[in-house]
């Protein structure tokens, strides 16, 4: 085991180099734990394509200036396989390269595996999930990228209603983190307003969904909340749900993914009456954006949705490190970053929240906007004005 | 090789010493773990050493089952008791205690193997292998069942930092000594337990029947071989536990198994430094492979393949050869029923 | 009533599709004594190449179906002659060469498709009803494609000269090729033919459920506790716990819900073995 001295010091010279070379080039160093394999791996690709731009963008455009110097961005993503110690060993090997500056990841296996990684380490993260526990006072320095169904489900659930007549709702999600913790707020929302709920889960891997199907029907539910299962899933189960004639309205309250959905349930057809959670409105703004990427990049956006909610949480960590005239003080940029107002040029504005769900005010809630197809059509976005706690 | 070249010398010999050549070298490289934190604050290389040995600690499981030729998939089940065990104690019993912490983690899932191995060691070869797939499946879902007690999807978040002698041990160095402590410890019991038993094991993976036919109660040995794989197991779930400060079911994914396995193969089945070779090396190329982002499975695979093809016995397998050939050692040819011979002159325990 | 017979077709389908990929699953455990853990890969592959063919390249449905089974058929072949072969002997290699191909087919198939779903539907969309009870169309034809193959496969292993061939050189390789007969051409003939069932497979079900470069990992979970439950190597037993395992799933998790339904489905396989180690129809086991 020559090699494991050899490596620990190169190592040693490795991180004694960049201690001393530290302060001659200005460059602010995200890092990215993202999932680029595996089932989820496009989620990950979607965050490290929008780092990428951003990136790209600071520097073309002197956004980041510290002590007259024009600062440049590198990204360094790496698969952190959508599972905890996947994340934890990401970001242990992103502190290895001095990197404090955490946008990411994306699943909530992940961002439990990261957390404690990121608090050893004094970095700043703006992490994704929808966890009940995604952000909170023992993560002093962990920002939010956005609201989980606590903000926007409401809104949704009171569109639908009107529109469709019912009085019980099928709620479906995964038996892990990703589905059990929406589905439990989805849950307690529709109870609040008045909905019979029932709640179903199924095995992570499961293909045929016609028995869970079978099972949710039983009951006889006026509406079926698909939560956060997975698109692929998504588009089975309501093909199935279809097919063993299931006719009243399918929500999905829990992430983006409408095209592939459509896909693969067969068409806009099969989904009927179907309304979902959209991260951001596709309007002029993000239409824009997306041409900047086309520009920028030579190539168009990432294909799913979340490119635009990781441009903005790239933005606000380049945003927060002018604000702080640091590149490198995760501390200084963490308490900059929360007195910098919630606002993106092609997102919106916002506001800090999370008190109340979380007992911390790093969320940032902006606005969002819900899909509808309605009888077979789809319905042009309806915007969405940025949740507020009071 | 060279330990069968010893097993031909036993009857001369009485009584083996403690532990062979190869044992020796691979506790020595184990312990140099606990000087890394000496040498190096590097993030990037106490949190690699840190997941080699969890890796190394893990596969052992799979070691000690492939001494007799039964190929275990149950790994992560019993990584789950052990890691699931030391997060209640902790935080609803408040104890944070290492070496508490540590003998609970390795005789819960130890425990819990007696009676699945009762039920599950009659089985042979292919059969082994997927009936302990299927339970680690079921593992999986009965912590997603037992909410009350395991928190369900969400696992147990937390916990407090172990303490020894009532010191703290939190930073990222701190969790590497955790880490060797358990990896040290389950690689001793390991190395003590092939290397005591090792005629009994190798009679059984040769030939069970024969074995069994001369009066070796090979029940007995698999099932206590069972059960202390299980419980070098628990070590390991412990350390992955304690690095994450989370118990989470994902970490304990029925996939994970397959890993292990690989170590052990790829790093050669042989000898006990195979296994920790086997997952210095993987591990060590799975973090490369992680720049390479979605190409990175199938690099691992790509890599699995030709050590196959290319390494027969593994990497040690590979390494012997070499050495074997540069001394120029005479071929020794072992008959294939020296182990049982061998564990007839030993005096047969039944 | 109308759920209970409801949850008995979709069992039939269910079992429909576990038993096709069952049977390849258990030839090539039978004949080479392989445990394939690429089988999913092939399942797969075969989804895309129908794909490809039917959407991509406008090819009528059917003839994308013959060129996914066609094509998955040879690639197993090639794998089989060029990796598989040289350690064939020891089944802890074969072992570690068929994840480790596992690994690579799904990695270039995300490479060359994405990770997205594609749209890719069954030709045939309709449903039949009856009551409370129903049955898509296009499962209809898969639990027809279902049992003609069952029956070709019967009737190749054990009525046709390279059935008698293949069983012999599953009993003793190297009696049987003393014998004169050709191992070189016969291994990896079963293997093919095992391989061109798992694409057929992916080819009919991906495009009623979903096509992702990652559906073919439960297929492995399945395809390990039908070939447990029916007893390894043998195709009747994979056949019946194909519906078994089909029956179960769904009537668990009609009556008990998704992870209590996987649940009870475990357990029940558990319990067979420890009564009936060799499965529910395996006699002499392989040893490997």
């Amino acid at each position: 085991m020559a090699l494991r001295a050899q490596r620990a010091a190169i190592g040693a010279l490795l991180a004694s180099v960049t201690f001393c070379g530290a302060g001659s080039a200005c460059e602010l160093k995200i890092g990215a734990p993202a999932v680029l394999s595996g089932p989820a791996a496009q989620w990950g690709i979607a965050l490290r394509g929008a780092l990428e731009f951003v990136a790209k963008e600071t520097a073309q455009e002197r956004r980041l200036v510290i002590g007259g110097t024009p600062c440049t961005v590198s990204v360094k993503a790496i698969d952190s396989k959508y599972t905890a110690e996947g994340a934890a060993s990401a970001m242990n090997a992103l502190a290895a390269d001095g990197i404090a500056v955490i946008v990411g990841p994306v699943g909530s296996p992940e961002v439990t595996g990261m957390k404690p990684v990121a608090l050893r380490n004094r970095m700043v993260a703006m992490v994704n999930s929808f966890a009940r526990d995604s952000i909170g006072p023992r993560w002093p320095n962990v920002f939010h990228i956005g609201p989980g169904p606590s903000g926007w489900a409401g809104p949704i659930i009171d569109e639908g209603r009107k529109h469709y007549d019912f009085s019980s709702v099928g709620i479906v999600a995964p038996n892990d983190q990703g589905g059990t913790d929406v589905a439990g707020v989805n849950a307690e929302i529709f109870k609040k307003k008045g909905v019979g709920v029932v709640e179903e889960y199924y095995q992570r891997g499961t293909t045929n969904f016609a028995p869970i199907v079978t099972r949710v029907l039983r009951s006889n539910p006026g509406a079926i909340d698909l939560a956060s299962s997975p698109a692929g899933d998504a588009g089975i189960i309501i093909k199935q749900l279809r097919q063993a004639g299931f006719a009243g309205p399918i929500f999905r309250l829990g992430g983006p993914g409408f095209e592939e959905i459509a896909r693969v349930a067969g068409g806009i057809e099969v989904l009927k009456d179907f309304l979902w959670y959209e991260p951001v409105a596709m309007d002029e703004g993000l239409r824009a954006l997306e041409k900047k990427h086309q520009d920028l990049m030579g190539a168009p956006r990432p294909e799913n949705a979340d490119f635009f909610r990781w441009v903005f949480a790239a933005r606000m960590m380049v945003k927060a490190a002018q604000a702080a005239q640091s590149i490198d003080k995760p501390q200084a940029i963490a308490d900059a970053m929360r007195k910098l107002p919630v606002e993106d040029e092609n997102i919106g504005k916002g506001y800090w929240i999370g008190q109340q769900f979380f007992g911390i005010n790093q969320e940032m809630s902006y606005p969002f906007a819900i899909g509808q197809v309605r009888g077979g059509k789809v319905q042009d976005y309806i915007h969405a004005a940025a949740v507020k706690e009071n | 090789m060279s330990n069968q070249a010893s097993i031909t010398r036993l009857p001369q010999a009485r009584r083996p010493a403690l532990l062979g050549g190869y044992e020796w070298a691979t506790l020595c490289l184990v312990g140099f773990a606990f000087a890394v934190p000496v040498l190096t604050r590097n993030p990037q290389i106490l949190s690699q050493t840190n997941l080699i040995l969890i890796a190394a600690t893990a596969a052992l499981g799979v070691y000690i089952m492939l001494r007799m030729d039964l190929m275990s998939f149950a790994v992560p089940a019993f990584m789950a008791i052990g890691g699931y065990t030391v997060a209640v104690l902790s935080l609803k019993l408040g104890v944070t205690d290492a070496i508490l912490l540590g003998v609970a983690a390795f005789v819960m899932p130890a425990l819990c193997a007696v009676p699945l191995g009762w039920l599950i060691l009659r089985l042979k070869g292919v059969y082994f292998v997927l009936v302990t797939f299927v339970l680690t499946e079921i593992v999986q879902l009965l912590l997603f069942e037992a909410a009350p007690l395991t928190g369900g999807s969400n696992g147990l978040v937390g916990m407090p930092a172990v303490t020894l002698f009532g010191i703290e041990l939190m930073d990222n160095s701190q969790v590497l000594l955790t880490t060797a402590g358990l990896a040290f410890a389950g690689f001793t019991i390991t190395a003590l337990f092939t290397r005591h038993f090792r005629y009994e094991f190798t009679a059984i993976e040769k030939n069970d029947v024969l074995a069994e036919s001369l009066g070796l109660a090979c029940w007995r040995y698999k099932a206590l071989a069972f059960s202390v794989a299980a419980g070098v197991s628990g070590l390991a779930g412990f350390a992955l536990v304690n690095m994450l400060l989370t118990a989470h079911p994902t970490s304990f994914a029925p996939m994970s198994s397959v890993s292990y396995i690989t170590y052990t193969i790829v790093g050669g089945k042989g000898a006990i430094l195979g296994t920790l070779a086997g997952a210095a090396l993987l591990v060590t190329a799975t973090d490369l492979f992680a720049l390479k982002g979605e190409l990175s499975p199938g690099l691992f695979g790509l890599l699995i393949i030709v050590v196959t093809l290319v390494a027969r016995g593994g990497v040690i397998g590979l390494a012997a050869k070499a050495a074997g050939r540069m001394r120029r050692a005479s071929p020794a040819a072992p008959a294939r029923v020296a182990p049982i011979a061998a564990v007839q002159a030993r005096g047969v325990k039944s | 009533m109308d759920n209970l017979i409801a949850t008995g077709l979709i069992g039939i389908s269910l079992g429909s599709q576990y038993a096709l990929l069952a049977l390849g699953f258990t030839l090539i455990f039978g004949i080479l004594g392989v445990v394939n853990f690429a089988h999913g890969g092939f399942y797969v592959m075969g989804g895309y190449v129908a794909y490809y063919c039917s959407v991509v390249l406008g090819l009528p449905f059917p003839v994308a179906v013959l060129a996914a089974t066609l094509a998955t058929a040879a690639l197993g072949w090639l794998f089989e002659t060029l990796i598989l072969e040289r350690v064939i002997e020891d089944h802890q290699a074969t072992l570690m060469v068929t994840m480790g191909f596992y690994l690579v087919m799904a990695t270039a198939i995300l490479l060359l498709f994405g990770p997205e779903s594609p749209e890719f539907s069954f030709p045939i969309t309709g449903v039949w009803r009856a009551g409370g009870a129903y049955v898509p169309y296009a499962n209809m034809v898969v639990i027809g494609v279902c049992l003609a193959a069952i029956v070709i496969v019967y009737w190749l292993i054990y009525r046709s000269g390279i059935g008698r061939a293949m069983r012999a050189m599953a009993e003793d390789r190297a009696v049987a090729s003393a014998l004169g007969m050709r191992t070189r051409a016969l291994f990896p003939f079963a293997f093919a033919l095992a391989t061109g069932l798992a694409g057929l497979t992916g080819a009919l079900v991906t495009p009623i459920l979903a096509l992702a470069p990652h559906v073919g990992d439960p297929v492995l979970a399945f395809s390990f506790l039908t070939v447990i439950l029916g007893g390894l190597g043998s195709v009747a037993g994979a056949t019946v716990a194909a519906f078994i395992v089909g029956m179960v799933e769904a009537y668990a998790a009609v009556y008990l819900g998704g992870s209590k339904g996987a649940l009870a489905l475990f357990v029940l396989v558990l319990l067979i073995l420890v009564v009936r180690p060799q499965g529910l129809l395996g006699r002499e086991v392989r040893r490997a």
